[in-house]
């Protein structure tokens, strides 16, 4: 009996220290989080972005280009994350799978860092904003391309 | 003979006056409740290039007025324009324009827009004097212009809760060149003033305080100047990145406080001068990453955490003739490589002797403590700050060297704080 009792509360606790290190995207911080790339203090929450690495330790970022620039730097860090997350602008704070973000660069949308990427979650009010805004629309691939050549825009 | 000539000149003179006078003095149309004119609007509107629109006093219910020429609009007994959360304030599209003693206020947060009290968009000779600005997304605007002067406005933003970041820049700069601003008071914002791609411009005399992010801040902006502000209780006081040729001189960088605070963050500066500025109750005085070819100099790091984090991406940096005194640490630093110069300063923890009386120490004094490498490694180390192991091991690493940085040295110590109250002096008569 009392044997069970010890092998119990021991898988309760192992329960807990599992769930302790889940990995899951954690909500930043604005005004209070550094960028892991550029030291920025993490401050609008239309641009922010996140890196969860696959033992749950989130890195912030002030921007996508940001985040873009990281890996670049560091390609085993993206191929490790367990989470590439960039913020909707349509949604401020709310983040999104970088990877199927489409990304509107347009002159008349000045980002963080200077390279104009307003990430977005869907096709169509990325469609609307470019018909607005002017610019092009990129997907995950393409931005880490651009932010490695700095090409403002094509 | 000689009349004739006389009668010439005066002529020229008359025909020169009458040529100029149309571009000086326009008419001037007035704006009150009981004028010909009832809405700020509705002058502009009316109003011919170079006339002046005068407001008196009272408050105007408005938005979206649109200047399209030049114009010079002047508030008297300070009259409000309120937007009552409606849209952008004053839009300027003409060149010439000034904006004088107004006080304008309730612009609405919008993420898709950002509007501002008074915006300008690519234009030139802009000057916007002596204006209040109150409950605003962004303050005062500027993009892709040039020639501009902001002088003697107070912005004061919202900012209640830190961790709300629906807040615009007091003064935010975009694309524009040979901007003068002076004498501002901004608080309450993201950043207090914000330059991004400005060059050949001035900053002096701001107050900047209470902003959510940073005092002042500079993104690829060369060629820039700014001296005797005072930073505050921001974010971080001013952060100046991937820019060259700023000159930063005569500044108080003070009560910047917190876990992700600077006085001065520089990252990637190339070629850039500190002088005479003064950094007290900060977190961090200076931090420096990727930044090389600066001469500090003549500054006072007055009980700071860390009076400079000089990491390992810093090369040929000079310190020299500066004041370190009450800092928890005087310098801090995350490798064991440098190639930077430390000389002639004053650090009030050398236990040094001076046998030669030459004013300088005999000893070579080593800025960077065991200590300090290792709260960089293991940040909770912290906790052990002042414990007497702490301070054996200090020691013994004063006698023999081992893991601090060999080349990080002050080889020629001051004996003595150097004075830089004649220069303190004055600054107090120039505010």
């Amino acid at each position: 009996m009392k044997k069970s009792v010890e092998y119990l509360t021991g898988l309760l606790l192992l329960l807990l220290l599992l769930a302790g290190c889940k990995v899951e995207p954690k909500p930043i911080a604005y005004g209070a989080a550094n960028c892991a790339h550029c030291s920025m203090t993490v401050a609008d929450n239309r641009y922010g972005a996140e890196l969860v690495n696959d033992k749950g330790k989130a890195y912030f970022f002030d921007s996508a280009e940001c985040l873009a620039a990281y890996i670049n730097e560091q390609p085993e860090q993206g191929q490790k994350a367990a989470f590439l997350l960039v913020t909707d602008y349509a949604r401020p704070g709310q983040l999104v799978d970088a990877r199927a973000a489409y990304f509107l660069q347009s002159e008349a949308l000045p980002s963080p860092m200077g390279m104009n990427l307003t990430a977005l979650a869907d096709a169509a009010t990325a469609g609307k904003m470019q018909q607005e805004h002017g610019g092009q629309v990129l997907d995950w691939d393409q931005v880490l391309l651009a932010v490695r050549n700095d090409e403002k825009l094509q | 003979m000689r009349n004739f000539s006389n009668y010439n000149l005066l002529l020229t003179c008359t025909l020169a006056l009458l040529l100029w006078a149309p571009v000086a003095s326009g008419s001037t149309l007035k704006v009150c409740k009981t004028c010909v004119f009832t809405s700020v609007k509705q002058a502009v509107q009316k109003a011919g290039a170079g006339d002046t629109v005068l407001v008196n006093g009272g408050i105007y219910k408005e938005s979206k007025i649109e200047i399209k020429k030049p114009l010079t609009l002047i508030g008297q007994n300070n009259p409000v324009i309120d937007g009552n959360f409606t849209g952008q304030l004053i839009t300027v599209l003409a060149d010439h324009v000034t904006i004088q003693g107004f006080t304008l206020q309730n612009v609405a947060t919008s993420y898709t827009r950002d509007d501002a009290a008074i915006r300008v968009m690519g234009r030139n000779n802009i000057r916007i004097r002596g204006n209040t600005i109150l409950k605003t997304y962004y303050g005062i605007y500027m993009q892709n212009s040039e020639k501009v002067e902001i002088k003697d406005n107070v912005v004061v933003g919202e900012n209640a809760d830190k961790t709300e970041s629906s807040l615009g820049n007091a003064i935010h700069l975009y694309y524009t060149d040979e901007v003068n601003i002076t004498g501002n008071n901004v608080q309450g914002h993201r950043d207090g003033i914000y330059l991004e791609v400005v060059k050949n411009s001035q900053v002096h005399r701001n107050t900047s305080h209470k902003n959510m992010r940073y005092g002042l801040h500079f993104m690829f902006s060369d060629g820039n100047t700014y001296t005797y502000n005072t930073f505050r209780n921001n974010g971080a006081g001013v952060a100046v990145m991937y820019t060259r040729n700023v000159r930063m001189e005569h500044n108080t960088f003070e009560d910047n406080w917190g876990a992700a605070s600077y006085g001065l963050l520089l990252k990637e500066i190339n070629n850039s001068h500190i002088y005479n500025n003064v950094f007290r109750r900060n977190t961090t005085a200076i931090h420096m990453e990727s930044s090389s070819q600066l001469d500090i100099r003549n500054n006072d790091f007055a009980r700071n955490g860390w009076a400079i984090k000089l990491m390992t991406t810093c090369i040929e940096d000079t310190f020299r003739l500066n004041n370190f005194t009450g800092n928890s640490f005087d310098v801090s630093t995350n490798g064991k490589s440098q190639y930077n110069h430390f000389e002639n300063n004053y650090w009030e923890k050398y236990t040094g002797y001076d046998l030669d009386r030459d004013n300088t120490g005999d000893v070579p004094y080593r800025p960077v403590s065991l200590y300090a490498m290792l709260v960089e490694q293991v940040p909770p180390a912290v906790m052990l700050m002042r414990s007497f192991m702490v301070d054996l091991m200090d020691n013994m690493e004063k006698v023999l060297p081992s893991i601090i940085p060999e080349q990080l040295v002050d080889e020629r110590p001051l004996m003595k704080r150097i004075d830089h109250d004649n220069d303190r002096k004055l600054v107090q008569v120039l505010r």
